[in-house]
């Protein structure tokens, strides 16, 4: 397989311009052997008219690619491109006056084949310069495109390309048909070259230099009219080139282009700063709005807002001040000013009147900047602009002009519109890190209701001679009940439950506390009232001193049928004897854990042994349940679980568990929460 | 929702609570006392008879200045409680270590 090379557009134009500018200069050359011989060379004039079109296509078709190719599309540099072309043109032309005069009255100075082959290179300069100037000017104003002036520019192509064709039919004489489509072609060039909105957005600087460049375009173009139309000498072309009606037709484009340019330009530079003031602005604005990363910190805002204000006044100093309590101190940032003039002018504003009003305005919503007339050596006038986040007033920008009045109601828009935006990023900001804390206090809080999930027992320690089940429940995440069982040989068995004073995350750290008490102290094989002496002195040096736990501890001997049971302040637990169908509270003293803390509470424990028979049951639980109030106000109290067991003390545990806990919900009325923790734990001896 | 009014009477420091005293609020008992405490008072008498309810956050409060009212002999006297709420003293065992009366002239008594 034979691999074509790629095809390079851009060289192989230029090979064929090239090629074919030489065909028609040698077939010019030998038709005027024939002219001056008196000869008929036997070439048609169709015949250079065909490869003066080809010519014109070939140099566009290189320019068109040669320019979309660098499309570096600054304007200088398109400008650029024109300027030097018609420079290098202009030389060209220049270089072969200065020969020919040279020659003076030589005889080769009256050579024809000298001047058909300088006309040639004339011509060939001159549509390589309007053509690629042409081109230039297309990217200038297709630069903002629109469907509008995208159909014009075809509409112009086309013309022109119908218009290389116009001298086939006028067989070179110019008549009404030429001149109407030059007029016609002179109006689309005129329309088309209205659209110069690239201008704008040079820079002042950037103005002068395409001023420059567009007159050194406009002097080409003069130069070559003039040259090759005006100071026409006598010379003896076959055929005429340069007057195709399609390089005239250029010559209108780019010219009246170049001149219109070269206008508006001009006029255009005095109020280039205020166009290039908008823009910063709309950057300005940009950056403010853009809102600031949480890892990012909330002065580059006001840095930036700083900037954007001091540019938009024109002011010559000016300074931030924060409020806030994050900087009691005040925050201030100084630009351009030092510490002592600031201290002055601060004075000033805090003795004005008007600024007094301003401050205490009701609803900082509404504040917008003021401006202020100052006495001050340096300083004449001010603009205070109010940092307003959340209806509350966070700090102040204080901007200073050397003049009098030097802000008008533009700069006080703008300025008060940076702020606002400035504003919301900041408050944005503070809300998303704040989210973000809270983001993380929530996993911390699922973590805590995790492991203190894990600190109430699973499997409830227990043999053939009694059943049993427990339930806990807490109000916030994390809650202050305890219950545990611990098995101390076959026969007997622990159960405890107990309340943390309090509720939430406090109540919960102190209940894990206990749990490490009741594991450790009842492998001591402890009676209830030592347990509870022993426990609370534990407790006594690590509770806060005014929080307490309140705890009932209960061992169960399966051989003997006993409970020995001890009371710490904890409410009372329900008993049922089935032998007299009777649930009553067991009376007990004691009290809660952590009140004293010292040897006087071994006087206020006690504890007491009881027997119990099949089909007796226990109801221990915490306040929670006894507490919890209905929509009256009213609370579920001991009586109500004490009607429960009684009636429902055939069951077995679980079921009596899920009877008091419905009722209890069904007391307190759907929707509404039991704002405690609350937990129990049922017995039932088989 | 906890109102306390202070009023003082024969050198006696008389604090009326009315309301419910719970976790939220405890710390505005607290305050009451310590402030009475500070300004040197000996005898603080706590009428009860609008309290509605009291939590173990607010038997708390009491509970933590026990030792210290001991230590400086200061009397701290309850009275007039709801049976309500003197059920939650005595469940705790609080009605063995404070002092709390049926009512105001027995508190003065004893």
């Amino acid at each position: 397989m034979i691999k074509l090379p790629p095809i390079h557009i851009g060289k192989l134009s230029l090979l064929l311009a090239i090629l074919v500018w030489l065909a028609l200069l040698f077939v010019d050359l030998v038709r005027l052997i024939g002219v001056l011989n008196q000869l008929e060379s036997g070439i048609a004039v169709e015949f250079t008219w065909i490869l003066q079109t080809l010519y014109f296509i070939c140099v566009y078709g290189f320019y068109k690619y040669s320019i979309n190719k660098s499309s570096q599309s600054d304007f200088l540099n398109l400008i650029w491109r024109g300027a030097s072309t018609g420079i290098f043109a202009v030389a060209i032309f220049v270089i072969i006056d200065l020969f020919k005069s040279s020659l003076g009255q030589s005889k080769l100075a009256k050579d024809p084949f000298l001047d058909t082959f300088f006309y040639h290179v004339e011509f060939g300069l001159i549509t390589i310069f309007v053509i690629s100037t042409a081109l230039l000017w297309q990217h200038l104003i297709l630069y903002q495109k629109s469907k509008r002036i995208v159909k014009q520019w075809q509409a112009y192509e086309i013309a022109m390309l119908i218009s290389m064709f116009v001298v086939f039919f006028d067989r070179g004489n110019p008549e009404y048909t030429f001149f109407f489509s030059l007029a016609l072609l002179g109006i689309l060039g005129t329309i088309l070259s209205a659209n110069l909105k690239w201008i704008p957005y040079l820079t002042f600087k950037e103005k002068w230099k395409s001023l420059l460049f567009l007159a050194i375009i406009i002097f080409s173009i003069a130069y070559l009219i003039w040259n090759t139309y005006v100071s026409t000498e006598d010379i003896i072309t076959p055929v005429n080139l340069s007057g195709s009606l399609f390089i005239l037709a250029l010559f209108w484009f780019i010219l009246v282009y170049a001149v219109l340019s070269f206008l508006v330009t001009l006029f255009n530079l005095p109020t280039s700063s205020v166009f290039e003031q908008k823009l910063t602005e709309a950057i300005n604005f940009q950056r403010l709005s853009q809102s600031i990363q949480p890892e990012e910190n909330e002065e580059e805002v006001l840095d930036i807002l700083m900037d954007s204000c001091m540019s938009a006044a024109y002011a010559d100093a000016a300074w931030l001040e924060m409020t806030s309590e994050e900087f009691p101190d005040g925050f201030t940032q100084e630009r351009f000013i030092d510490r002592k003039t600031r201290e002055e002018i601060s004075e000033l504003i805090q003795h004005n009147k008007t600024v007094q009003d301003w401050a205490s305005e009701k609803r900082p919503d509404n504040l917008s900047p003021i401006t202020l007339k100052v006495i001050n050596p340096k300083y004449e006038s001010l603009l205070l602009v109010p940092l307003v986040i959340n209806k509350s007033v966070f700090g102040k920008i204080v901007l200073c002009k050397e003049v009098r009045d030097g802000f008008n109601k533009e700069m006080l828009n703008i300025i008060s519109t940076f702020a606002r935006q400035a504003c919301i990023a900041v408050e944005n900001h503070r809300l998303l890190n704040q989210a973000i804390l809270n983001e993380r206090y929530q996993e911390e809080l699922k973590i805590a209701q995790r492991v203190q999930k894990s600190l109430l027992p699973t499997q409830l320690d227990h043999n053939q001679n009694f059943d049993i089940c427990a339930y806990s429940n807490a109000a916030d995440e994390v809650g202050g009940d305890y219950y545990d069982t611990y098995k101390l040989d076959e026969d007997r068995y622990v159960l405890i439950i107990g309340d943390v004073s309090g509720k939430g995350t406090s109540a919960a750290f102190h209940m894990s506390q206990m749990k490490g008490i009741f594991q450790s102290l009842i492998q001591l094989n402890l009676s209830p009232s030592d347990f509870m002496i022993k426990a609370n002195s534990a407790l006594s040096k690590c509770l806060e001193r005014n929080h307490f736990i309140t705890a009932s501890i209960f061992i169960i001997n399966t051989a003997q049928q006993t409970i020995c049971h001890s009371r710490a302040g904890h409410v009372p637990t329900l008993f049922h004897q089935k032998s007299l169908n009777k649930s009553e509270y067991l009376q007990i003293d004691g009290l809660g854990l952590g009140i004293l803390r010292n040897m006087q509470y071994e006087k206020h424990v006690v504890e007491k042994t009881f027997t119990y028979q099949s089909g007796d049951a226990l109801v221990l639980f915490t306040d929670g349940i006894v507490e919890a109030k209905n929509e009256k106000s009213q609370q579920f109290g001991f009586e109500r679980i004490r009607t429960l067991l009684e009636v429902y003390h055939e069951l077995s545990p679980q079921e009596i568990q899920t009877k008091i806990i419905d009722s209890l919900h069904a007391f307190v009325g759907g929707d509404r929460l039991i704002d405690d923790d609350y937990s129990m734990m049922v017995v039932k001896f088989t | 929702m906890l109102t306390i009014e202070t009023l003082q009477e024969n050198g006696h420091d008389i604090l009326f609570l009315k309301g419910e005293v719970d976790a939220s609020n405890s710390v505005i008992l607290d305050e009451a006392i310590t402030k009475l405490v500070t300004a040197g008072s000996s005898s603080i008498l706590v009428d009860g008879t609008g309290l509605e309810y009291i939590s173990s956050a607010g038997l708390g409060v009491f509970m933590s200045y026990l030792e210290d009212f001991q230590e400086k002999e200061i009397d701290l006297k309850i009275y007039s409680l709801s049976d309500r709420v003197f059920e939650v003293f005595k469940i705790l065992g609080l009605d063995q270590l404070m002092q709390i009366y049926p009512d105001k002239k027995t508190a003065l008594l004893a």
